[in-house]
């Protein structure tokens, strides 16, 4: 029983990265660029979601607003920073989203203030019994069926529809799809928008969790999604999805069991140089 | 030209006079303090309550006629940037001594620089037992981590009749000495200890660790942490349905941690600095002046702060001299009741005082015990 419920606390902490890591995996897909800022996006997210709910009392609608605003902050973000940058080394756009990053921190604190910011009633956190005797608040069963949700319907966006035909052919092959009458400029400012709005609903969702928003909270996700992407094969989906899950069941466990040896991080890490010694390709790709 | 002459001599001599009034004006005293990165919500209470304690220092007259000043500069926390600060505070800006609002990596590097120049030093409210180990020239007016940590076992043990406790743990300095004094005197309390979890400071999400130690079944949670990991921490564990007493400690001590549990900080009960139902005018007019001041109730860190300035002001009143030495003795010397309490400290610099329990009522913190136990509570002497 206490492994089971264990494993289901990994799974809700592997929803909320991989949430977080879909969207640098796929403006690394596509760019090639390593988007370090995108945590900040999340943060703002969690901002969004916190002041909307504050103020209107409706977690809907703070979902939903702040999904579409920080999808829209993503494609300001590439169309401000990386599109002057294309040609660069991948190097330039990867510092300069670092310097994003370190400055939305600072800009989270002067406009939100130092203190962190909680939910007046915080929403969803009536107990419902999952099976005989596992109990979970109704915060912790929405990340899950969530992620499941908006997980299948992009792989179905990706898969069957021309939208997903475009995109994908622009990762594989941006001058060919180009060639083919595909707008490369839409894909990425599509990419980014949905990217961004998965990690504003990371963002929501740990702010629902944890019911604290700090302007530093991007500092873990911004490495640890990182680290996920690697992981999973960089720029593919599916082993970023494996690799999300896979590091929050090992966290759960490591954190129980070998916690006083080492922390959370470390033993993400740890793990990460593992599987890197024995799969450099990634979790899921073939050599 | 004669006029031009006039003019020159006469700003020349504006300049000397304006700086030798600045200097009979001012008495300087460093501040360092973490007011960005992820200690900046502290470091801003620290600020607040030193500041307090100057303007009501001033407000009363000043030192000797001269007017105290902070100097204050941002370290976020880190030993990196206290290190160099304490340098520039000492060479640069003259300060007389050095307060520290920081955390116990800043504290430690700044403290070994004052010592090394021969000027006091006083941690407002870092916790790790090397920091007056740097030299005689280092104080510390709040506990340690080890005699708070004692002071848990003693209240859960004997004051609450909690046998099977698990332990929750912040693996950094701070949680790692609350533990070790927790432990040190669990049994001599009749406390068994069945678990021990440790989570990182970057840590907010504690399904795992509550998971386990809801099927541990204990009949009491010892937790250490500051606001913003308790915080979630506390909602995660009632959350699950855990209902069995949680004790935190002084970083427990910010009225956002009632903020972020809500409801769930109702009955969290810790050991702190800091009553807010003490009968001291000094403790009373600092909660109702902060408040005034900040436009947020106090805290634990404010509170600190406020005692260290005020205790090196009322040593600045009392040296023999101006030379460092003096101030050094009359801060060794100290008896004053500030805000957190008796102010005196032993031969290392430490201080002795009670420990205040208070527990959240109704949204608030209140008293709940005091433990006085000069024994238990002795801090090492070197």
């Amino acid at each position: 029983m206490l492994l089971l419920e264990l494993t289901i606390q990994g799974l809700i902490q592997g929803a909320i990265y991989a949430l977080i890591a879909l969207g640098l995996t796929l403006v690394y897909g596509l760019l090639r660029i390593l988007h370090v800022a995108h945590a900040a996006l999340f943060t703002l997210g969690a901002y969004i979601g916190v002041i909307v709910t504050n103020e209107t009392g409706s977690i809907l609608l703070a979902m939903v607003l702040s999904m579409v605003v920080v999808g829209f902050v993503g494609i300001g973000v590439y169309r401000l920073a990386y599109k002057p940058l294309l040609d660069k080394p991948p190097l330039v756009a990867l510092i300069a989203s670092i310097g994003i990053f370190i400055a939305a921190e600072e800009v989270f604190r002067i406009i939100f203030g130092a203190y962190s910011m909680s939910f007046t009633s915080p929403p969803l956190q009536h107990q419902i019994e999952l099976f005989s005797g596992i109990y979970l608040s109704q915060a912790r069963v929405l990340v899950l069926v969530l992620s499941v949700v908006l997980i299948v319907f992009l792989g179905w966006l990706a898969t069957s529809t021309r939208t997903g035909v475009a995109w994908r052919a622009t990762v594989s092959d941006a001058e060919m799809a180009a060639s083919f009458g595909i707008k490369i400029e839409s894909v990425r400012y599509l990419n980014f928008f949905v990217g961004s709005a998965l990690a504003a609903l990371a963002g929501v969702m740990v702010a629902l969790l944890n019911n604290l928003v700090e302007p530093t909270m991007g500092a873990v996700p911004a490495y640890k999604a990182l680290a996920i992407i690697v992981l999973g094969g960089l720029g593919s989906v599916q082993g970023t999805l494996f690799a999300a899950l896979a590091l929050g069941i090992i966290e759960s466990f490591g954190t129980v069991y070998f916690g006083h040896v080492l922390d959370r991080d470390a033993i993400a890490f740890a793990f990460l140089i593992f599987v890197l010694m024995l799969r450099p390709q990634g979790l899921l790709n073939r050599t | 030209m004669k006029k031009l002459i006039q003019y020159l001599f006469f700003s020349i001599a504006c300049v000397i006079l304006g700086s030798a009034l600045a200097f009979a004006d001012s008495v300087k005293i460093g501040f360092n303090v973490p007011l960005t990165g992820f200690a900046a919500a502290d470091g801003n209470s620290a600020r607040l309550g030193a500041e307090l304690a100057v303007e009501q220092v001033n407000a009363a007259g000043g030192i000797k006629g001269n007017m105290l000043e902070l100097v204050i500069y941002d370290d976020q926390a880190s030993p990196k940037e206290s290190a160099p600060l304490a340098v520039k505070l000492i060479t640069q800006d003259h300060v007389v001594a050095g307060i520290s609002g920081s955390y116990s990596g800043a504290t430690r590097a700044a403290a070994t620089i004052y010592q090394e120049n021969a000027t006091p030093y006083i941690s407002a409210y870092a916790v790790h037992p090397d920091i007056t180990r740097a030299g005689d020239y280092i104080f510390r007016t709040s506990f340690m981590g080890e005699v708070q940590g004692r002071a848990g076992a003693k209240l859960m043990g004997e004051l609450m009749g909690l046998k099977r406790v698990a332990m929750i743990t912040l693996n950094n300095d701070f949680g790692q000495s609350l533990a070790n004094g927790f432990k040190e005197k669990s049994a001599e309390f009749g406390i068994e200890i069945i678990n021990e979890y440790e989570y990182s400071i970057k840590d907010r999400e504690f399904g795992s660790v509550v998971t386990k130690v809801k099927s541990d079944n204990p009949d009491g949670i010892y937790a250490s942490g500051y606001f913003f990991t308790a915080g979630p921490l506390v909602r995660q564990l009632r959350a699950a349905g855990i209902s069995v007493p949680i004790i935190g400690q002084e970083g427990y001590d910010s009225q956002k941690f009632i903020e972020i549990a809500g409801p769930d900080a109702e009955g969290v009960i810790i050991t702190t600095s800091l009553d807010r139902d003490s009968s001291e005018p000094v403790a009373q007019n600092f909660i109702k002046d902060f408040e005034a001041k900040a436009e947020y109730p106090t805290d634990m860190v404010a509170a600190s702060a406020h005692t260290a300035v005020l205790v090196l002001a009322d040593a600045l009143g009392r040296a023999s001299d101006d030379s460092s030495a003096a101030l050094r003795d009359a801060i060794a010397s100290a008896n004053v009741d500030a805000s957190t309490g008796h102010i005196a400290f032993n031969a290392l610099g430490e201080v002795k005082k009670d420990v205040q329990v208070q527990v959240v009522k109704d949204g608030m913190w209140r008293h709940y015990a005091v433990i006085s136990d000069p024994v238990l509570l002795a801090p090492p002497a070197e």
